[in-house]
C-alpha cells in the first residue's frame, strides 16, 4: 500500500427530493488500501458507494477517481471510466442468468475489441484463481452462493481495476462461505495491491479492513 | 454487440422469445396472406379475358328483330361500324385487336349460334385452335366450318359433311370442344369472319334494326397496356356510346364481389392494420423485455457498458427476433396460401357476354368461368415481409433506446 490517493470524495451530498441521504461527506481511499464503510441499514453507505464509484452523481461535492474528476463526466464517459478503473461486487451477485460462469466474468470485456479466445483466456485464468476452473461452463443457476460470489469477484477483476467497490459482499452467504469470500478480498488487497472499499453493516467483518469508516444518518462519524 | 450473448438470451428466455416471435409472425402472416389473396383475385379476374388473348372486350347492345328468322344479331351485340373500329384501333395504349361477328341464325329446322372469326389472329376466338378434337382448324381464305362437338353430336353432324346455314353451304372441316375453352366468344358453329360478315350483310331482317356492311363487326377483342385499361374503357364508351359493354379485368373483379376483390383500399387498410398490430406486439414485447431486464441492464452499465453498447445488444436481439418472426410468418402464410389455392372461384360471365339466346331453354342460365384461386406468394411480397419484420425490429429497438438510457444502475442494483 502506498499513500497516493486512488479515490477521494469532497463534501459529498446527495438529495432525493427533500431528503438528504448523504450530508457533506469527505472521504478518501489510498492505492492498495482496504477500507470498510460501516453503518446501519439506511444510513446512506450504499448511496455514498454509488457516488464514489460514478454510478450516481452527487448533488454537491466532487469525486476524484484515479486522478480524474468524474462528477462532470457524461454517462457514457463514466461507463468507459468504470470499465477501465473500477470493479464491482454486489450482495446479490448480479450475474447474468443466461451466460455461463466464464462469460459472466468476461462481461465487461464484451464491448472491448478483442478476440473471443483472448476474452475466454482471461476469464478462465481468473476463474482458476478462484478455484472455479471446473465450473466455467456452468450457468449461475447451477452454482452455489459462494461460487456465484467468486464468479462476481472474478468479473470485478477482469479489467485489472485500481479499486473494487464491494457492497455487502457476504450479505447473502452463510458465515463459512462469507469467511472464504473475505479471505479472497484480503488476498486481493495484500497480494495484488487492489484498493477495496467495502460497504457492510457487520462490525466483525469490517474489522478485517485496514481502516474503518462509520456512517450514521448520512454523515461520517469516525 | 455480442453474438453469443444474443443467442443465449434468445435460447434461454424461451417464453419471452416465443411470445415475441409468435405475436409478430401472426401480423406478418396476415399481411402476406391478405396481399396474396388480393393479388390472386386480381389474377383470377384476368382469366376470362386472358383465355381469349385479350384484355378488353367490346360490344354494343341494340334491338333484335321482331321476327326471329334467318341471321340476326343478339340484342347484346349489334353493329360496330368500320370507322368506329378504326378509331378504336388508333387509341393510345391499344396493342392489338381481334374482330368477330356473332350471329344467331334461325333456319327452319335448327338454330345456330355462329361466330365469324379471324383464323390467324392470336387475339380473339382463334385461340380455340387448341380445342379442335377432330379434323382441323379453319384455313385462311376457305369458306368452311367448325362445329362444336356437343352440337354436332346432337344433330348428327360429321367432319366431311356439308352444312347449310341461312342458305349458304359450308364443308365441316373439324369439331371442337368449346367446354375446354373460354366461356365468352363461344358458339356452336365457327366460320371465317368474311363469311359471317356476308351472312349478316345479306340478312334483311338484321339490316332493319342494325344496318351492317362488310368490314363492320359486332365483337371486338383488344390487347392493351395494363396501366391504360381504365382510361381506355372510358374512351371506348365515348366512341360507342354509354350503353356499350366494355369488359375489363376490373369489371370481372367487381362481379366476383369478394371483399378482397372489392377494393384495393380494403387490402391496404387491412395490411396497415396487420403492420400496426405487428409493431404494437413487437413494441410491447420489447418494452416488457426491458422492464424485466432492468437489473441486468443495470449490471451491464455498472461494469462499463455504454448506453450505445446496451442498445446495440438489445437492438440486435430485437432484429433477430423480428427476422425469425418474419420467416415464421412467411412460412405460416405459405401453408395457408397452399390451402387456399384449392379454393375454386366462380367468375360469373355477364349475360350480355354469353352467346346463347336467353329465350331458348337454358339460355338464361348464369354461366361461370370456374378456376382454382391462383394464390401464391411472389418473391417481392416475401422479401417485403421479411424486410418489414427486420425494420420493425430496428424501429422498436431504436425507440426503446431512450428507455434504456433512463435506467440508472444505482437504482436497479440497490439491495436495500
Amino acid at each position: 500500500m502506498n499513500n497516493s490517493k486512488i479515490l477521494s470524495g469532497t463534501k459529498l451530498s446527495k438529495n432525493y427530493g427533500e431528503l438528504e441521504v448523504v450530508k457533506g461527506v469527505t472521504i478518501s481511499v489510498a492505492a492498495g488500501e482496504f477500507v470498510s464503510l460501516v453503518g446501519k441499514s439506511g444510513c446512506g453507505k450504499t448511496t455514498l458507494l454509488s457516488l464514489l464509484s460514478g454510478l450516481e452523481r452527487p448533488t454537491k461535492g466532487d469525486v476524484l477517481l484515479n486522478g480524474k474528476k468524474i462528477n462532470g463526466a457524461s454517462e457514457d464517459e463514466l461507463a468507459l471510466f468504470r470499465r477501465e478503473n473500477v470493479g464491482f461486487i454486489f450482495q446479490s451477485f448480479n450475474l447474468i442468468p443466461t451466460l455461463s460462469a466464464w462469460e459472466n466474468v468476461a462481461l465487461p470485456l464484451f464491448p472491448v475489441k478483442m478476440t473471443g479466445e483472448e476474452r475466454k483466456r482471461r476469464a478462465t485464468e481468473l476463474l482458476d484463481q478462484m478455484e472455479l476452473g471446473h465450473r466455467m461452463d456452468h450457468l449461475p443457476s447451477a452454482l452455489s452462493g459462494g461460487e456465484k460470489q467468486r464468479v462476481a469477484i472474478a468479473r470485478a477483476l477482469i479489467n485489472k481495476p485500481k479499486i473494487i467497490f464491494a457492497d455487502e459482499p457476504t450479505g447473502n452467504l452463510d458465515s463459512v462461505t462469507g469467511d472464504a469470500i473475505m479471505e479472497i478480498l484480503n488476498r486481493l488487497h495484500t497480494k495484488e495491491g487492489v484498493a477495496i472499499l467495502m460497504v457492510t453493516h457487520e462490525a466483525e467483518l469490517a474489522k478485517t479492513a485496514n481502516r474503518l469508516i462509520r456512517m450514521h444518518d448520512g454523515e461520517v462519524i469516525s | 454487440m455480442n453474438v453469443g450473448y444474443l443467442f443465449r438470451e434468445l435460447y434461454y428466455q424461451k417464453r419471452r422469445t416465443l411470445t415475441a416471435i409468435l405475436g409478430l409472425s401472426i401480423g406478418i402472416a396476415l399481411l402476406v396472406i391478405l396481399n396474396a389473396l388480393s393479388m390472386a383475385y386480381r389474377q383470377a379476374a384476368h382469366a376470362p379475358l386472358q383465355e381469349i388473348g385479350a384484355d378488353i372486350t367490346v360490344q354494343r347492345p341494340g334491338d333484335v328483330p321482331k321476327d326471329l328468322a334467318g341471321a340476326v344479331f343478339p340484342c347484346s351485340a349489334v353493329t360496330i361500324r368500320k370507322e368506329e373500329v378504326e378509331k378504336i384501333q388508333s387509341l393510345p395504349g391499344i396493342r392489338g385487336m381481334g374482330k368477330a361477328v356473332l350471329l344467331w341464325v334461325f333456319d327452319p329446322k335448327q338454330a345456330w349460334i355462329v361466330l365469324g372469326i379471324e383464323q390467324n389472329n392470336s387475339i380473339g376466338p382463334a385461340v380455340l385452335r387448341s380445342a379442335v378434337t377432330e379434323g382441323r382448324f379453319l384455313e385462311e381464305g376457305k369458306p368452311e366450318a367448325l362445329v362444336e362437338v356437343a352440337y354436332a353430336r346432337q344433330f348428327g353432324i360429321r367432319v366431311g359433311e356439308t352444312i347449310s346455314v341461312n342458305g349458304s353451304r359450308f364443308p365441316v372441316v373439324g369439331l371442337l370442344d368449346a367446354s375446354r375453352a373460354a366461356r365468352i366468344a363461344v358458339a356452336n358453329l365457327y366460320l371465317p369472319l368474311s363469311d359471317a360478315e356476308s351472312l349478316a350483310a345479306s340478312s334483311k331482317n338484321l339490316q332493319t334494326v342494325s344496318p351492317f356492311a362488310p368490314g363492320d363487326v359486332n365483337l371486338l377483342f383488344l390487347k392493351a397496356d395494363q396501366e391504360k385499361i381504365p382510361g381506355l374503357a372510358a374512351s371506348l364508351k365515348d366512341i360507342l356510346g354509354k350503353k356499350a359493354t366494355v369488359a375489363t379485368p376490373d369489371s370481372f373483379l367487381k362481379l366476383l364481389g369478394s371483399l378482397f376483390a372489392l377494393s384495393d383500399k380494403f387490402t391496404l387498410a387491412a395490411s396497415l392494420i396487420a403492420i400496426l398490430v405487428a409493431i404494437l406486439i413487437a413494441f410491447k414485447t420489447m418494452a416488457g423485455n426491458i422492464a424485466e431486464r432492468a437489473r441486468e441492464i443495470g449490471v451491464l452499465k455498472a461494469v462499463g457498458w455504454t448506453n450505445r453498447n446496451v442498445v446495440a445488444q438489445l437492438l440486435s436481439e430485437a432484429v433477430i427476433q423480428c427476422l425469425l418472426a418474419g420467416l415464421l410468418g412467411l412460412l405460416v402464410a405459405l401453408v395457408v396460401t397452399f390451402g387456399l389455392s384449392f379454393i375454386e372461384v366462380n367468375i360469373p360471365i355477364p349475360w350480355d357476354m354469353a352467346p346463347n339466346p336467353h329465350f331458348l331453354p337454358g339460355g338464361g342460365d348464369q354461366i361461370y368461368k370456374t378456376l382454382r384461386l391462383p394464390v401464391h406468394i411472389p418473391w417481392s411480397l416475401a422479401s417485403f415481409a421479411v424486410l418489414l419484420s427486420v425494420l420493425i425490429g430496428g424501429l422498436t429497438g431504436g425507440l426503446l433506446g431512450r428507455h434504456v438510457a433512463k435506467i440508472k444502475p444505482s437504482e436497479v442494483l440497490r439491495h436495500e
